[in-house]
């Protein structure tokens, strides 16, 4: 809360343009996207690069310094299990989603169907 | 910089350079080996799409739109911070309350006046020495505090902070039109009554305010014409905390004595300062003169003149803060009876009907 608070504070006291402003909510908005994103991707095996241009391919852009992150953090969390493997003579890690990361994506959908509906009334109202 | 003759060596490079900015607990290898096969994938990639292999610059394009080392490395490697959000509140509370309140004063009224004291009355050096010193030793708190506070957080000693707390042992909400405070006045009272009790023995012992400089010092005349006005008005003070403890529901009283009480402080401030410095001509009328057996004493006649100048421009100051505090109260005491006949200043309530 007073971390939010503070970060506002700073914000509005620089000179902070509308882009900017924009730049900021607009990742705050994606980040929890991505997530699901990244793990709806991951029912099927993956290699970093080939995951990041899949999500590209659907519009969903996401650099490198932000996804391998993403990937080692959840990976951590149990929800993701990684291996190094040999393709085309290159070693690459393979990503996938381990039995809890599915049960988790699933509530997550669920969340993300709620949240939906929810903004869709919300956005028609207004 | 030389550029190399194969363009795939500037990739090593940059790995290079990301690797020396990530820390040494991550798993750097693994990171970095990441990083470089997604490169690679790229640069193969754009091979494909241009049907032919990059060159030094094409791969170069590719480098810069990742970033720069330190910053791919930063987003990288975990997210630091010397104090988290959970602690940086109570960090900057305890950093104003040192600073601010403990350390700056001490300067003030401790260790300035104890470096004009050394310097034999010389102000600018005991000044400059005084700055000096406080710059330090603000640094040396801030520095202190600062790794007190890190070392908390990297101990996650904080961690059942935010779940030790009650919602029932939160503060009582504060009216808007406050009473004095309980505690407040309580302490005005403690010390109002031994400040007394000091002033009633002060004229037998003398050593009360001139401690160990009584052998060579006595208290000025002067002090005799103003200690009756002093004293009656340290027990119209203590009376005004002691009404104001008995009837809270006075909120006008605090008001209005204070400003009363701030007033004739002014006024006998005034008379302090004029009778020691009377016009021209006229002798002038210290606070505190030499022992008959130290009169002839060079060095006790300069402690003499500085202890006086000290005392006069401590009433000047205090006749200034006096002056600050008369237009304050005056502006709140406005601000209290306009909301009075307005109906404003009544407690917000957090209720929703």
């Amino acid at each position: 809360m007073y971390h939010t608070v503070y970060v506002t504070s700073y914000m509005s006291t620089s000179t902070t343009t509308n882009a900017e402003i924009f730049e900021n909510l607009k990742l705050e908005l994606r980040r929890g996207c991505l997530t699901l994103a990244v793990l709806t991707q991951l029912r099927a095996e993956r290699y970093g690069y080939t995951l990041r241009k899949a999500l590209a391919e659907d519009g969903l852009e996401i650099d490198e310094g932000t996804l391998y992150p993403l990937l080692r953090r959840l990976e951590s969390q149990g929800l993701l299990v990684s291996q190094w493997r040999e393709e085309d003579k290159r070693n690459k890690r393979f990503y996938r989603l381990s039995p809890q990361g599915e049960q988790i994506l699933n509530q997550l959908l669920d969340e993300w169907q709620r949240i939906h509906t929810s903004l869709s009334k919300i956005l028609q109202g207004a | 910089m030389s550029t190399p003759r194969n363009p795939i060596e500037l990739v090593d490079r940059y790995l290079q350079a990301v690797r020396f900015w990530l820390p040494k607990s991550l798993r750097q290898e693994d990171v970095i080996a990441e990083l470089g096969e997604d490169l690679r994938s790229q640069i193969e990639e754009k091979e494909a799409e241009l049907g032919h292999p990059l060159d030094a610059t094409e791969v170069s394009a590719i480098l810069k739109r990742c970033g720069s080392p330190m910053i791919v490395a930063a987003r990288l490697g975990p997210k630091q911070h010397l104090i988290g959000p959970t602690l940086f509140p109570i960090y900057l509370f305890v950093l104003k309350m040192v600073l601010l309140w403990i350390l700056v004063p001490v300067f003030i009224f401790i260790i300035g006046p104890v470096n004009v004291a050394k310097a034999g009355g010389d102000w600018g050096t005991a000044l400059a020495g005084t700055l000096g010193d406080l710059w330090s030793g603000l640094f040396v708190a801030a520095g202190t505090i600062t790794l007190v506070f890190a070392v908390i957080e990297r101990t996650h000693a904080h961690a059942s902070i935010a779940d030790k707390w009650d919602p029932l042992k939160l503060p009582p909400v504060r009216k808007q039109e406050r009473k004095t405070p309980l505690m407040h006045t309580a302490c005005e009272i403690f010390f109002g009554f031994f400040g007394l009790i000091w002033l009633l023995l002060l004229p037998h012992y003398s050593g009360l305010i001139l401690g160990p400089a009584r052998t060579f010092l006595r208290i000025g005349p002067i002090w005799h014409t103003f200690y009756v006005p002093i004293l009656l008005l340290a027990i119209a003070g203590l009376l005004r905390s002691g009404i104001t403890l008995a009837r809270p529901q006075w909120a006008w009283f605090p008001r209005v004595a204070e400003l009363l009480q701030a007033v004739l402080s002014l006024i006998l401030l005034n008379f302090m300062i004029n009778s020691a410095l009377p016009p021209a001509g006229a002798d002038w009328h210290p606070f505190v003169v030499l022992a008959d057996a130290a009169k002839n004493s060079a060095q006790y006649i300069r402690v003499a003149a500085i202890v006086n100048a000290s005392i006069l421009v401590s009433l000047a100051a205090a006749w200034l803060g006096v002056c600050i505090a008369v237009a304050i109260q005056t502006w709140q005491l406005l601000g209290f009876i306009r909301n009075r006949t307005s109906g404003a200043g009544q407690p917000a309530s957090l209720h929703v009907q």
